[in-house]
């Protein structure tokens, strides 16, 4: 980090302008063959610069701009990866650290994570009696994974030589837990919930869509009842602008937090 | 070398004399592993009393369990039969009246040269305010020359920068024992022998008080440190095969020891007893 505008950041950007210019000819080569019932990316451009325009208006429940859409999304995603890494890390932790727990709980985890967040829908409807709440519930149980299986691995391939100080220098559980298995496990657990926001974004398309109400989800089905191809055309190319966004954030913190890399 | 020389002097005879109770006591111990081939004895039926102020050196091959015994004295591992006593008490576990170095340093290496010695400090001598603490830190790193380092990352440090900063933790809890396993095995041989200065001069500042027990399988190391070398059998179930008393004045120089007919006489019987386990090993 001593340079920020090197050759190698140039190269950066100009592969990356060539990869969405890329994008755009298979586009529009698939806009070409359909016969232009999937719209190709100048049709869509014109909706896009519509839809940004006023991206916040608001004109009653079934009418709003897509940046409320797309707040509305990030929020409950936000809710429902916090909720479920609360649980995981600690989780986590204490799988990483008892055998006994990780024989008990981890059945359970391979059970339960290669369920579709789908599956998880009535039972939350039901838990929650409000689509809302199933939403937020379909992220958490879904996402909580990547983080729970990343921090237990990580808190239990803690060197010997590590606990080894902790033992020989008398060092409280508190203080072995903040000097020593935080420290460690940080990286893993970091690795983890970059898996996971991965996860709860990918959900949050599909708990809206079942959903109804509000959200980036939601807005793809109203389009598609609205027989609006370019707006849902627009909404893909935010989802995917946002996921990656999302991943870049946590690997900025990966980077922050990676001591085995200074 | 010269600083010892001085400090020789300072060091009045009282500071020097050994008391009679002993600070190490090992009576009959013997320590066995279980593992899928059956139950494994590292070592049998080993007893042997350190004196307060005395360095003892234990030797041997790999393997042959000289790190297990270390270990039943710092508490990491519990005597299967018979006990272990330091400084009066018997040995349940590790404490911060033994302090110890281990071979490959033992920093975490998210902290700072400074934070690893402060969290030692700190959960050893709970009853300093937090300046005394801080201020325990610093004395101990410029006393292995360590101060201007502060602020740097274990991964910065080199081999034998590492193993100061290692040093001056274990003597920062300031311990009445001092337990080094293999310390500068891992060093080349000049850093080694500077090493080898540094510890018995931070030995001789501290009044020679500390008992020292150092684990290696460097002959030459263990006759310019030790009062005693502990020679140990191949394991397993290994025993104490011949302990050789080193009688060389101190302050001991590095150069002009080599010369003494003393240090002949030990290296050759240290050379002989070791070597002759080998030449019977290689049949």
């Amino acid at each position: 980090m001593k340079k920020i505008f090197n050759l190698q950041t140039v190269y950066s950007f100009l592969f990356f302008v060539g990869s969405l210019f890329l994008l755009g000819l298979i586009w529009q080569a698939v806009s070409i063959i359909t016969k232009n019932e999937i719209p190709g990316p100048l049709a869509t451009w014109v909706i896009a610069k519509e839809m940004f325009a006023e991206p916040f208006y608001d004109y009653g429940p079934n009418d709003k701009g897509i940046g409320i859409q797309l707040m509305s999304s990030l929020w409950r995603v936000f809710l429902g990866f916090g909720i479920g890494s609360l649980i995981a890390i600690p989780l986590g932790m204490l799988m990483g650290t008892s055998p006994f727990i990780m024989r008990l709980f981890n059945p359970i985890v391979q059970i339960l994570r290669p369920v579709s967040p789908l599956a998880w829908f009535p039972l939350g409807l039901l838990a929650f009696k409000a689509a809302a709440g199933a939403t937020i519930f379909i992220i958490t149980i879904t996402s909580l994974w990547p983080t729970l299986i990343n921090t237990s691995f990580g808190v239990s391939s803690i060197p010997q030589d590590h606990k080894n100080v902790g033992k020989a220098f008398g060092f409280s559980k508190w203080k072995y837990i903040t000097k020593i298995l935080i420290p460690f496990a940080l990286p893993h657990i970091i690795t983890g919930l970059r898996l996971s926001i991965g996860i709860a974004w990918m959900v949050i398309v599909a708990g809206e869509m079942l959903s109804g109400g509000s959200g980036i989800g939601f807005f793809v089905w109203d389009s598609w009842n609205g027989l609006s191809l370019e707006k849902i055309l627009v909404a893909i190319l935010i989802i995917g602008a946002v996921g990656l966004l999302l991943d870049k954030l946590f690997n900025m913190l990966q980077n922050v937090f990676a001591w085995d890399k200074k | 070398m010269n600083m010892e020389q001085i400090l020789e002097e300072v060091i009045k005879p009282e500071h020097i004399a050994v008391e009679t109770q002993h600070s190490i006591s090992i009576s009959n111990v013997t320590v066995s592993f279980n593992t899928k081939k059956g139950t494994y004895t590292a070592i049998k039926n080993i007893s042997l009393d350190i004196n307060k102020g005395e360095i003892v050196s234990f030797i041997g091959h790999s393997g042959c369990g000289k790190s297990t015994l270390m270990n039943t004295i710092s508490g990491m591992t519990k005597p299967t039969i018979g006990h272990v006593k330091a400084n009066g008490n018997l040995v349940k576990g590790p404490g911060p009246d033994r302090g110890l170095v281990f071979q490959n340093y033992s920093l975490l290496p998210w902290l700072t040269v400074f934070q690893n010695i402060y969290v030692a400090v700190d959960s050893s001598l709970k009853d300093l305010t937090k300046a005394e603490k801080k201020q325990l830190v610093e004395k101990n790193l410029k006393m292995v020359n360590l101060w201007e380092h502060q602020h740097k990352l274990p991964s910065h440090l080199s081999g034998g920068m590492k193993q100061r900063v290692a040093i001056a933790r274990a003597f920062a809890i300031n311990p009445k024992i001092l337990l080094l396993d293999e310390p500068f095995g891992a060093l080349d041989a000049l850093t080694k022998g500077t090493m080898h200065v540094e510890l018995l001069k931070l030995w001789n500042l501290d009044n020679r008080d500390k008992t020292i027990v150092m684990v290696t399988h460097d002959i030459e190391e263990a006759i310019f440190l030790s009062d005693r070398v502990v020679v140990l059998n191949n394991g397993p179930e290994a025993t104490v095969k011949e302990i050789v008393s080193i009688n060389l004045d101190r302050p001991r120089n590095k150069k002009d020891i080599v010369h003494n007919p003393e240090y002949i006489r030990i290296h050759d019987r240290l050379l002989s007893l070791l070597v002759d386990k080998l030449s019977i090993h290689d049949m």
